[in-house]
């Protein structure tokens, strides 16, 4: 058995997952933990966080084989290793849903798809450009600005009924366009919708590129907005008929980097311990 | 508590950044009122040790890297040709090169030996000098050229100035530089067996502030860079371990070589400064020994098989490198080259085709000096990184 951890250190926020591996392959959790940094320290939010993630699972650092960093977590001191985000967001793709064959990573600042094999091993994948628009903290900040809770933007979503879209190309002209549908009185509801289209045409684009097959699962920040995946749903059934994919989501999709990292880390651990036996 | 070593890399990296050459000005001026001179070279190689007997400092020019905006420079070479004579240029024309009475151009490659037409007609005051370097490698030819070679430089130089070049004075200065060539070896090895305790950014930062300062002064920095760092108790990660090549000439910014090993690299070996360690032996000069001939006999030997020396058909390029690979256990190989850098870009297909038959891993990228993006370089070495520790073997 193996215990390792994987902490996400991600632009909005910071997650950490204790994972426990056999020989068997199974792979039991000890502990998942979310944090927002909110203008705070990383490096502190990074050290709480894994404070509490050991708390969870009452543990200490030393119970842990490998801790694997991911995101933007290179200069975690107390890290055993770090691995690529995609590499992550595929492993942990695959373990919450081992159907998945294609993922569609919404962070904060930036999107990307990636299509996997059957082991997660990424074959293929494209992302957004350096424009925020269409990620989470883009959608984060119309939601502020329209004085919506975050949590609720998914369900609004859902109940627009004229929706109107907003540019997908830049975060500035997508927010000039929110301003002017508030001062033309068009209703809150249908505003995040339109954001949710924009976006969604946008990913669409992204899993066409990568030529995506199959199950799709939505991961990162934005992984449990309902709204999104209504939307996404709606533009891969419009714009990309030959696709045959089915878009999922799963209430633990913010924690993929995190899950993966740890599941890697794991892997590492017994690898190595495996060959300087041999 | 204070870190002596990264205390030493500050120092360098104040040294390397100050584009202006304050601290070859400052060795220049002597107490007396009197002063000495400096002479600059170009990469790849020239052999210092001639500019050392001479009693000239020898300065390292490899162009302004990210700091400095090449306005004039660009008019005077083509789009399609590297960054680096562009930057030497703006450097000259700015002043920043003020405190060089000289400068050596080798013969590496056709943009270094317009860049040396360039300069002799934008400065025909300054002294400059075209060094060829043998492409034959016969003792009796490309040996006795190179020889010669070195003794009409020797030449030029007293006539700038500087004392004669006599047997015992190249002699001591060949001691001097061999002294330095084993601690720069040392460095080097202190970073295969401990990259955690060497990262390449300080290396190169310490190895670059050696083109500038004395090569007495450097020697000392180095053994204490060498004694602080080998104390150091890094913890050693889950990286894999990599070679950097190609990248023997014009320099990638700091930046880059910090984003290879963020991206979770240890970088074990590399040719950033493939030309202070151009010999890769100690020459280990008798009084016996004639200096120039023996210059020239470890060019021919024991010189770096670059991609700017001439390497004789039959012999598969990359098998060096291919060595390297085994010698420093590295797992991977990152071919970064200079955009428009003819001698590093082709070299690689045979290069890529060495390490394809071993089965090594490898990468490639290409970059210039002011490179300020670093976001798809992360990703490839991110990636190459997992695909060395996650699919070399699970694959």
């Amino acid at each position: 058995m193996t215990i390792a951890a994987g902490i996400d250190v991600g632009s909005g926020a910071i997650k950490v997952s204790i994972y426990e591996t056999g020989p068997d392959g199974a792979e039991t959790r000890h502990a998942l933990v979310a944090e927002r940094i909110r203008r705070r320290d990383p490096t502190v939010v990074t050290r709480e966080s894994w404070e509490l993630a050991l708390k969870h699972a009452g543990m200490v650092a030393g119970d842990v084989a490998y801790v694997a960093t991911t995101g933007d977590g290179e200069n975690v001191p107390w890290a055993t290793g770090h691995f690529y985000g995609m590499t992550t967001h595929a492993r942990g793709a695959l373990h919450l849903d081992p159907t998945a064959r294609a993922v569609l990573d919404v962070g904060s600042l930036h999107a990307r798809a990636m299509k996997m094999d059957p082991r997660s091993k990424v074959l293929k994948y494209r992302m957004t450009s350096q424009c925020a628009s269409g990620t989470g903290q883009f959608v984060e900040n119309i939601a502020r600005y329209l004085g919506v809770p975050a949590e609720d933007v998914g369900a609004r979503s859902l109940q627009a009924t004229e929706p109107e879209m907003v540019s997908s190309i830049c975060a500035v002209l997508a927010e000039t366009d929110v301003i002017n549908m508030v001062s033309r009185g068009i209703d809150t509801n249908d505003i995040l919708k339109g954001i949710h289209m924009s976006m969604s045409l946008r990913f669409a684009k992204l899993l066409r590129s990568v030529g995506a097959d199959g199950v799709v699962l939505i991961t990162g920040g934005q992984s449990r907005d309902v709204g999104l995946l209504a939307t996404l749903r709606e533009a891969l059934a419009k714009k990309a008929k030959n696709l045959q994919v089915e878009v999922r989501n799963h209430e633990q999709g913010i924690y993929a980097g995190a899950i993966g990292a740890a599941l890697w880390g794991a892997w590492r651990h017994d690898y190595l311990a495996r060959k300087e036996a041999s | 508590m204070s870190d002596p070593a990264s205390a030493l890399i500050d120092r360098c990296e104040a040294i390397v950044n100050d584009l202006d050459h304050t601290s070859v000005a400052d060795w220049k001026r002597q107490s007396d009122g009197t002063e000495r001179k400096a002479v600059g070279f170009l990469p790849v190689y020239v052999p210092r040790e001639v500019i050392h007997a001479a009693g000239f400092l020898p300065v390292g020019v490899v162009g302004g890297g990210d700091a400095l905006e090449i306005i004039r420079g660009d008019a005077y070479f083509q789009s399609y040709i590297c960054h680096l004579p562009r930057s030497i240029i703006e450097m000259g024309l700015g002043g920043k090169l003020d405190a060089l009475d000289g400068m050596i151009f080798p013969s590496t490659c056709d943009v270094i030996r317009n860049l040396s037409g360039m300069w002799q007609l934008l400065f025909p005051d300054k002294w400059a000098w075209y060094l060829d370097v043998p492409q034959n490698l016969s003792p009796r030819l490309g040996g006795r050229f190179y020889a010669h070679d070195l003794q009409l430089m020797a030449k030029e130089l007293e006539g700038l100035g500087g004392l004669e070049v006599t047997p015992e004075r190249l002699r001591g200065s060949i001691e001097v530089y061999d002294v330095h060539r084993g601690i720069t070896e040392d460095v080097f090895a202190l970073r295969r067996e401990a990259p955690e305790k060497v990262p390449t950014w300080e290396l190169y930062m310490l190895i670059r502030a050696g083109l500038i300062l004395p090569v007495e002064d450097h020697s000392e920095l180095m053994v204490e860079y060498l004694e602080s760092a080998s104390k150091r108790t890094a913890k050693r990660r889950d990286n894999p371990r990599v070679i950097v090549a190609g990248a023997f000439c014009e320099q990638p910014p700091m930046g880059l070589i910090r984003t290879l090993e963020r991206a979770g690299c240890y970088i074990v070996e590399d040719d950033f400064s493939l030309g202070q360690r151009w010999l890769r032996e100690p020459l280990r000069i008798t009084d016996e020994d004639e200096p120039f001939g023996a210059l020239a006999k470890a060019f021919l030997e024991h010189s770096a098989q670059g991609a700017t020396r001439f390497h004789p058909d039959g012999e598969p390029k990359g098998e060096e490198l291919v060595r390297q690979v085994r010698e420093c256990e590295a797992e991977g190989v990152i071919l970064a080259s200079p955009s428009f850098c003819d001698p590093s870009l082709l070299d690689r297909p045979m290069i890529t085709a060495a390490l394809d038959r071993e089965g090594i891993p490898w990468t490639g990228f290409k970059y210039a000096e002011n490179t300020g993006q670093f976001q798809g370089i992360r990703e490839q070495a991110g990636t190459f990184s997992d695909s060395i520790r996650l699919w070399s073997e699970a694959s």
